[in-house]
This record gives structure tokens, C-alpha cells and sequence, in this order.
């Protein structure tokens, strides 16, 4: 069994006559620890396909298996509970909550857990020393670069130490240096905590630092549908 | 349902100050005029409330309950009750029975003076003071028959709008053609009387050409009498046309009749603060629509709506709390006791805990209702809707 696991998995909006299926009968599976980059144009369904993977969206039809849990039956709390144990989600412009410190960013998840004060703040320091910001705990985002910002973002997903990762264009809004600089920082988290990642990217570049790029055309995958971190295959279809 | 940070909610306030100072501004403005509004109402009942003893009973002239001023009673009403009804308190023999003449007559400083206020004039026997316990002569003595001699209530200068000095003792009014020598003032905290000019029985009943009374007031000895003898009493004495109420049974009737005047004073209070919580929605409306990725991302990290709508309350009843706080502290200050001129008399607004809690009840509410709307709408986007705002 794999630790994702995709069934015949689509996504429709219906606006009036309209109908738009941004994910179309989706099979997919992917090994737990594989770093996986999702590439395709705009419009092709990457965020659709992550919102999915992350429990914030819900499929039309088809299955959804992560970790042995189908997620797809949960309700809305019960999703709401999941995703703060089991998800972490990466935003391209970070979304970090304005009027509140990178530490308490980076606390606010744990604060859905029944922890301490102390091991709350263990966490919280840990992972933010983790992502080199052991030194701006008391920084608002607006103090910070969009680099920085990121990695504040990256440690608050991290924080409650989930095993998938979900990130869309992750660098988009970064220069290249600070781009590199992520991406080396989820590579480490990949290699040295097994994270499983998924990455949404448009960039080739940064695609090299997966271990697998798949791509997405009209809502339909189009490269090998079994991945995982020992797999033969590499890149796309 | 695990909350977001206090913290949050406060910090929040600070992001949009316009939008802070609004709501702060708002809710103040609203509970102020709550308050005002609740003070006059209590204001208003409870002086009608106190001006009934217990233990009194009015009898007016037969078809003229709701008005002292308009009954009309033959003057040996009193003599024939005082004579022969039982269960009357007395004091060394003298009967509790107080003949009374109550007419409500223009009062002017001078005599060239055009428009003065309408005032009750009370013209009393010394039966009186046994009679309404509450009034005590703060200064100078009891008017003396036949000199036009007169007490005024404490209130009665707010009532003609005049200032104190116009009305102290030693100074003359005008009312009915003829000056009147001011001699004493009395107190008698929160009722109509405080508002009122008493006089000499006869002196009222010369100037005014009247051989009538307009009520017998008396206290019953509660161990000896009650009501029912009174109106049996009246029913007996058929030639006197007397009908008997209770004091407190008057002053509810009065309480009934401005009732219209309270209902439309506290809906004018409330058609404000509904213009308030209108202001308010669309202010948290556009304040919470530039936060729509914010509160997606929340709850992608896992909170749920409810808390998020926790916040955004929290939030909004920090800044409404502050301005009806102020708005209470200021309306104490400046309302309670106020004088406010009536058709009954002049009373005191009163700033007590209940118009100080009706007041911030309406603050804190104006809070809630404005922001639940545009929460809502906010919240009931889906998340990746709301991530893409
Ligand atoms: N709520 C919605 N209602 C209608 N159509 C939608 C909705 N959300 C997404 N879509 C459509 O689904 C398609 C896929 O959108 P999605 O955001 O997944 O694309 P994407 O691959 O992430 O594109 P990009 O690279 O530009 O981010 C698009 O055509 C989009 O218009
Ligand atoms: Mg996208």
C-alpha cells in the first residue's frame, strides 16, 4: 500500500450549463519519503490536484488514501483535525498571519495540540532553528525577506511534524538566490526527516531537486502514475 | 473547539485603526443614546413609582380617575370622610385626610413676564405633610394662610428652567395674576412633588375662583383599614361622588399613559443603533474581506470556522466594549441626575445598573450583529476559494 494513493480521483466545478474538470480521473500513487515535483501550464489542475492531496478540497468522485486513511468520507472537522496532524501546506506567497511574531507563526498550529507551554516552545525553536531562523523569533513578517518569510512559512508546516509536505511554487515569488535557498532547505528536509514532499513548480530548475518530476496536461497526468523514491523512472512522461 | 490566540483578536484591532476608531466611535454613540434613553425611562418610572405611599389612598371626583388635576370634589368631602370612615391613621387625634387642590397654572418671575411654564401648584392643609412622608422643608417654613405664601420643590427651578436663585426663598413668582412670596423649599427625592409649588389651600382656591377640591389624599392604618373599606365608603356615599384608588393604583395609571412616550423613545434609540450596526457591517465587511487568505490559511492549518468566527468576535467586542465603557462612564458623569423638564413635572434621569448594563449590552451587541453577517459570508467560502481572493 502506498502512502498516497489516488483513485480514479476528478474534480468538477459546475457554473451554470458549464461543467470544468480540472482533474480528470486521476490514478496515482506515491511511496512515503519521495520528493515529488509536479510540473504542467497553467490551468492544468497542479493546484487542484494539491488542494485535494491536502484535505482542503474535496474530490467530485474517486478515492483518496494517505497514510491508510481515506480521507475523502471524513467530515468537515474531522478533515479540519487531520490536516493539523498530518499535512503540512507551503504557499507561494506564504500566507503568514501579519500582526503576529515569526515564532508565534510558527507556534500557531501547535496550539490546535494538547501540549505544554514548554514543549511548544521546544518545537517551535527547534523548527525554526531548523529552518535558520533561530534569530528572528521576534520578527514580524513585514521585517522580514520573502526568503525569510518562506522559511517561516516552511517551519510553521513543519512544525507539527507531519509526514507530507505540500507545496505550490514554493520559489515562484523569490529571486534566485533565495529560491536556491529553499529549495536546498526542503531537499534537506526530504533527505534528513523521510518527509514525503510534493511540489508544484513551473520552474525546470527547481524541479531537478525532486526525485521525480510528473506532469499534469487538461487535468490528466501524463508520465509514470506508480512513483516512488526507489523508482527507475525519472522526470517526465 | 480549540481557539486562536486572545492575542490575535487584539492585534488584530490595530491593523485597521480606521475601522478600529469607527467601531469604538459607533458603539459609544450608540450606548450613549441607550443610556440616555434607559435613564430617562427609569428615570421617569421610578419617580412615578415613589410618589405612591404605600399605605395612601386618593379619592377623586367620580369619572376623573386618571387626572388630578381634572377631578373635581365638593370641599366637605374631607370633613365627612375624616368623620366618619374607620380604619384611618391618626396622630393625637389627627386624622391622616388631606384636602388638596391641584391645578396646573403658567409661572412667571415677573408679572409682565408672557410665557411662562406650565407648573403644578398644589394648594394643602397641613394634613399634607402627614400624608406624603417622603416631602421634608429643607429650608424656611410652611406657607401661612392667606399671605399667597408659597414652598417650591427642590426640582422646580430645572422644571421652569430657570436658574436656582430665581426660585430661592425670599423671592417672588407669578402665577394666576398675583405674585407669590417664595418661604420655604422642600425635598422629596424622586417624585412628581419635587417639581411642584405648594401653597395655602384657601389662598389657591381664592385666586383660582374654586370652592372644590381635587382630591382627599389620606393613609390608611393598615391593622384597622384597607382599600376595600374606602371604596366600600364610596359606594355608601353615593351624594359625595367620590371614587377611592390606591395611591400606587394613580401613579400606575400615569406610568401606563406615557408608556407611548417610553416605547417611542427607546425605538428611537434603537433605529440608531440599527444605523449603527448597518455602519458596522460594511466597515467589517471590507475590513475582514482583505483578510479572506488569512482565515483560508488558518483553516488550512487546521481551525475550524467556529473558532475563526470566535476571533473575528472577540475582535470586534474588544474595540465596541471599549467605546461603550467610555460611553457609560461619560453618561454617568454627565446624565445621572439630570434634571428633564415633563409634562408631570421635572425628574431625574438615573444612571443605575441596569441602564448602565442595557446600555453596554446594546454596545457589545452592536459588536456581534455587525460582524456576524460579513463573517459568515467570509467563512462560508470554500478554502481554496478563499486562498485565491
Ligand atoms: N472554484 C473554481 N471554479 C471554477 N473553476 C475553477 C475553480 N478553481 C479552479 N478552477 C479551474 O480549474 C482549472 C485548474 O486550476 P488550477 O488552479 O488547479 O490550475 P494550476 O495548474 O494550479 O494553474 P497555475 O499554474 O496557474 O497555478 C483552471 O481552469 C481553473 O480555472
Ligand atoms: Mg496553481
Amino acid at each position: 500500500m502506498s502512502f498516497v494513493e489516488c483513485r480514479a480521483l476528478e474534480r468538477t466545478y459546475t457554473r451554470g450549463d458549464n461543467t470544468i474538470t480540472p482533474l480528470r480521473a486521476l490514478d496515482l500513487e506515491i511511496e512515503q519519503g519521495t520528493f515529488l515535483a509536479l510540473m504542467g501550464p497553467s490551468g492544468s489542475g497542479k493546484t487542484t490536484l494539491l488542494n485535494l492531496l491536502a484535505g482542503i478540497d474535496r474530490p467530485s468522485s474517486g478515492e483518496l488514501r494517505i497514510d491508510g486513511q481515506e480521507i475523502t468520507t471524513l467530515s468537515r472537522a474531522a478533515l479540519a483535525r487531520w490536516r493539523s496532524v498530518a499535512v503540512g501546506y507551503v504557499f507561494q506567497l506564504y500566507h503568514l498571519v501579519p500582526v503576529l511574531t515569526a515564532y508565534e507563526n510558527v507556534e500557531l498550529p501547535l496550539l490546535l495540540h494538547d501540549l505544554s507551554r514548554k514543549e511548544r516552545h521546544r518545537r517551535t525553536a527547534l523548527t525554526l532553528e531548523l529552518v535558520g531562523l533561530a534569530d528572528r523569533h521576534d520578527h514580524y513578517p513585514r521585517q522580514l525577506s520573502g526568503g525569510q518569510e518562506q522559511r517561516v512559512a516552511i517551519a510553521r508546516a513543519l512544525v507539527t511534524d507531519p509526514q507530507l509536505i505540500l507545496a505550490d511554487e514554493p520559489t515562484g515569488d523569490l529571486d534566485a538566490e533565495a529560491a536556491k535557498g529553499i529549495m536546498t532547505l526542503l531537499a534537506a528536509l526530504h533527505r534528513d526527516l523521510g518527509k514525503t514532499l510534493v511540489m508544484v513548480t513551473h520552474d525546470p530548475k527547481t524541479a531537478t531537486f525532486a526525485d521525480l518530476t510528473l506532469h499534469l496536461e487538461k487535468g490528466r497526468l501524463v508520465s509514470p502514475a506508480t512513483v516512488g523514491a526507489d523508482a527507475p523512472a525519472e522526470g517526465g512522461a | 473547539m480549540k481557539l486562536l490566540p486572545f492575542e490575535y483578536a487584539v492585534r488584530n484591532l490595530g491593523r485597521n485603526p480606521l475601522r478600529t476608531a469607527l467601531s469604538v466611535g459607533g458603539a459609544s454613540l450608540v450606548a450613549f443614546l441607550v443610556l440616555g434613553a434607559a435613564a430617562f425611562v427609569t428615570g421617569m418610572r421610578q419617580s412615578l413609582a415613589v410618589s405612591a405611599s404605600p399605605d395612601n389612598v386618593i379619592l377623586l371626583g367620580t369619572g376623573s380617575e386618571e387626572s388630578i388635576e381634572r377631578s373635581q370634589l365638593a370641599f366637605r368631602s374631607a370633613a365627612v370622610v375624616a368623620a366618619s370612615l374607620r380604619g384611618i391613621r391618626r396622630r393625637l387625634g389627627v386624622p391622616y385626610v388631606s384636602p388638596e387642590v391641584h391645578v396646573a397654572l403658567s409661572v412667571t418671575r415677573t408679572a409682565s413676564e408672557q410665557s411662562g411654564r406650565l407648573t403644578v401648584i398644589r394648594g394643602v392643609t397641613s394634613a399634607a405633610f402627614l400624608v406624603h412622608p417622603a416631602l421634608e422643608i429643607v429650608q424656611g417654613r410652611v406657607p401661612v394662610q392667606g399671605q399667597n405664601e408659597v414652598l417650591v420643590g427642590e426640582r422646580l427651578a430645572d422644571k421652569l428652567g430657570l436658574p436656582p436663585e430665581d426660585v430661592a426663598v425670599g423671592r417672588t413668582l407669578h402665577f394666576d395674576g398675583q405674585p407669590w412670596t417664595v418661604v420655604g423649599r422642600f425635598s422629596a427625592p424622586g417624585t412628581v412633588m419635587n417639581a411642584e409649588i405648594w401653597t395655602a389651600l384657601t389662598d389657591l382656591q381664592v385666586v383660582t375662583q374654586r370652592d372644590t377640591l381635587s382630591c382627599v389624599i389620606l393613609t390608611l392604618d393598615p391593622a384597622q383599614g384597607e382599600l376595600a373599606d374606602v371604596q366600600a365608603f364610596a359606594a355608601q356615599r353615593l351624594d359625595l361622588e367620590l371614587t377611592a384608588l390606591a395611591e400606587a393604583e394613580y401613579y400606575a395609571g400615569l406610568d401606563a399613559f406615557y408608556r407611548p412616550v417610553r416605547i417611542l423613545i427607546m425605538l428611537t434609540a434603537g433605529l440608531i443603533a440599527l444605523g449603527g450596526v448597518l455602519g458596522g457591517l460594511n466597515i467589517a465587511h471590507a475590513a475582514f474581506a482583505s483578510r479572506a487568505r488569512e482565515l483560508g490559511t488558518l483553516q488550512v492549518l487546521g481551525y475550524l470556522r467556529g473558532a475563526i468566527l470566535v476571533s473575528l468576535i472577540q475582535e470586534s467586542l474588544i474595540g465596541h466594549a471599549a467605546g461603550a465603557l467610555v460611553a457609560c462612564g461619560l453618561g454617568y458623569a454627565l446624565l445621572d441626575g439630570l434634571s428633564v423638564r415633563f409634562s408631570m413635572g421635572a425628574f431625574g434621569l438615573v444612571v443605575d445598573g441596569a441602564v448602565v448594563a442595557t446600555a453596554l449590552g446594546a454596545g457589545l451587541l452592536l459588536g456581534v450583529v455587525g460582524t456576524l453577517p460579513p463573517a459568515f459570508r467570509l467563512l462560508s467560502a470554500e478554502i481554496p476559494e478563499s486562498l485565491r481572493a
